[in-house]
């Protein structure tokens, strides 16, 4: 549906110290303009660090929800909490799972991708469905997330907490490759890229080519190291392939270079750790399997450079997987250099309970690396860090086809600082899953 | 109206224009070798040559210039297009920044599929107009040819490429 809007419309916004928006500290105007979709996209000056905001917009004599924010703090900090999303197929359920998040107390939230999905209805009898064929134009794409962003769970946690974000391949097209050059697709990427960033509460200073890699320090305990792994990839399996493109790839390794004494995270939408199949060969090359002369280039770097306390968080699998990271996944005898938490899906199917009982063990005894398996439930993770340790909560869902289902903590992982590897918490050892390594 | 786009025309070879990947290049219309001729499909204004992705699989020129003040509304244009059958394609965008480098407004035009030119080698003209996003300061505008799959020669092309404003100073 086509809203009858001029070409700009003037978007105020006002941002208050207090929830009960007593308190204004900063306020403005915007140009929001039809040529990126009306979206609005404000640089707010002279907040102070650590702090919790609240703000809202007015436009056409309408006045927004409040939303919440928070800056992020600098010097000493003695803890953060965090949550991450990934895949949300609209047709697969309801976000319950956002419901649970908007709920939590989280500094903020990090996207890990496949935020749309980009194909047509599935038909059957799906609990929703999209609204219409495979996106392809601009039009295709806004619609798509005005689809997604309707719903009222997703709504409430972007305006409950700050978002960082990455993406995976549904947001443009499956497994695609940012460098793919025919055509139809460089015209379905641009289509795609601009859409995200309308949709999208990010910084970037290009909307068609948007920067999503890049750092955020939480204080003194954590650096966020945001990577985008699909705009500048090359094809799978390429002997000088890249799944970070040439830039991306230097900058990743002088911020390893250059790594200070903290808790490192990488924001990364797909599986770093080898998931090798028995007898050869890989599950999914579409993952950083798919371009191992670049993974063991990198974490030999961090290897090398003496970068500790390594932590990867992941989407894109519909499953949760915690692995032991090594800068040789086939030499038993590498370092541990870091753990990579593989989250549950907010919604997007996984392997049926079947397949999960009889491979889960598979993938274990080819994965030496693999601690974790557990691919029947949908949910999130909650991260709380400290100096000391890194815990990782993976709340799941009771049911993707009810709204409201409660959420519960399936399992907590840790990871003290200092010390590679992590370990379950002996209070949900005897929690369901499909593999774990003892 | 103001021309804001520097040798649009690639009459001076790439002079305006920043190389950002890869290996573009000005072509002769006269070169032969497949690339579009004077017979072919084409601005009538063509001149003696046009922009070519080269021998990269993608080449990138860009320039950014500088948005009059009161800029009030603008039409961008281009001459785009590629080799017979094959996918390999020009697409340009403009990107309205605004002080801050935060992005006010974004115009895409192209690339042409094949079948959009008919599997025709030449150059077809793309054009949008549109308002200029009030507190746009500068434009970005990148001229992207990729080459489709495998192969040496980057078929992407791109002539007389032009952004006008209207109502600035």
């Amino acid at each position: 549906m086509t809203q009858p809007l001029p070409d700009v419309v003037e978007v105020s916004w006002t941002v208050y110290s207090d929830r009960a928006l007593r308190r204004r500290v900063a306020h403005g105007t915007v140009a929001a303009s039809n040529l990126l979709g009306h979206s609005v996209h404000a640089v707010v000056r002279g907040l102070l660090p650590g702090r919790q905001y609240y703000f809202r917009f007015s436009a056409l004599g309408r006045t927004s929800r409040v939303g919440r924010t928070r800056t992020a703090p600098v010097g000493p900090v003695s803890r953060v909490r965090f949550a991450t999303a990934n895949c949300q197929a609209f047709h697969d359920g309801f976000y319950a799972a956002h419901r649970g998040i908007a709920t939590e107390d989280v500094d903020f939230v990090v996207h890990l991708g496949d935020y749309i999905y980009e194909h047509g209805q599935v038909g059957g009898h799906p609990v929703r469905d999209h609204e219409g064929p495979a996106i392809l134009s601009l039009a295709d794409y806004r619609r798509r997330y005005a689809l997604y962003k309707g719903d009222p769970s997703l709504r409430a946690s972007h305006a409950a907490h700050p978002w960082f974000l990455t993406w995976d391949d549904h947001e443009c097209a499956n497994d695609y490759s940012g460098t793919e050059g025919a055509a139809p697709f460089v015209a379905r990427r641009a289509a795609a890229y601009q859409a995200w960033y309308e949709n999208m509460p990010v910084r970037a200073g290009s909307a068609l080519e948007p920067q999503l890699y890049r750092q955020r320090r939480w204080g003194d305990l954590l650096d966020l190291t945001v990577l985008d792994l699909r705009q500048y990839r090359s094809a799978q399996n390429l002997a000088d392939g890249t799944i970070l493109g040439t830039s991306q790839k230097k900058w990743l390794l002088d911020q390893i270079s250059s790594s200070r004494d903290t808790w490192h995270c990488w924001i990364n939408s797909i599986m770093l750790s080898q998931l090798a199949r028995p007898g050869g060969g890989y599950y999914f090359t579409d993952q950083w399997d798919g371009f191992r002369a670049e993974r063991a280039e990198v974490l030999g770097h961090v290897a090398s450079s003496g970068m500790e306390d390594l932590v990867v968080v992941t989407g894109d699998w519909h499953s949760a997987f915690v692995d032991d990271i090594r800068p040789d996944f086939d030499n038993r005898d590498a370092p541990v250099i870091g753990t990579e938490f593989t989250a549950h899906s907010v919604t997007s199917g996984a392997y049926s309970a079947e397949w999960n009982t009889v491979n889960g063990p598979v993938m274990g005894a080819a994965n030496p690396h693999l601690k974790y398996f557990e691919g029947n439930r949908y949910g999130y993770d909650v991260y709380e860090v400290t100096p000391q340790r890194w815990s990782t909560h993976m709340r799941v869902i009771g049911s993707r086809g009810d709204a409201a289902s409660p959420v519960s903590t399936l399992t907590t992982f840790h990871v003290d600082r200092g010390k590679p590897g992590s370990y379950e918490d002996p209070g949900s050892v005897a929690s369901p899953a499909q593999y774990r390594r003892v | 109206m103001t021309e804001l786009i520097v040798n649009g025309d690639a009459e001076q070879g790439l002079t305006g224009w920043l190389t950002v990947a890869g290996t573009p290049a000005a072509i002769r219309y006269d070169r032969g070798d497949g690339y579009p001729g004077a017979g072919d499909p084409g601005p009538a204004n063509r001149g003696t040559q046009f922009f070519g992705g080269g021998t990269s699989p993608r080449s990138t020129l860009r320039q950014s210039v500088t948005m009059p003040r009161r800029a009030a509304s603008f039409t961008v244009s281009a001459w785009l297009g590629g080799y017979a059958g094959q996918q390999d394609g020009a697409q340009l965008t403009v990107e309205f920044l605004d002080c801050d480098g935060i992005p006010r407004g974004a115009v895409v035009l192209g690339p042409l599929t094949a079948s959009e030119r008919g599997s025709a080698t030449g150059l077809f003209e793309r054009t949008a107009r549109g308002t200029v996003p009030p507190g746009s300061r500068r434009a970005v505008v990148t001229l992207l040819m990729t080459r489709a799959g495998s192969g040496t020669s980057n078929d992407g092309y791109a002539d007389n490429i032009s952004l006008t404003v209207t109502g600035g100073r």
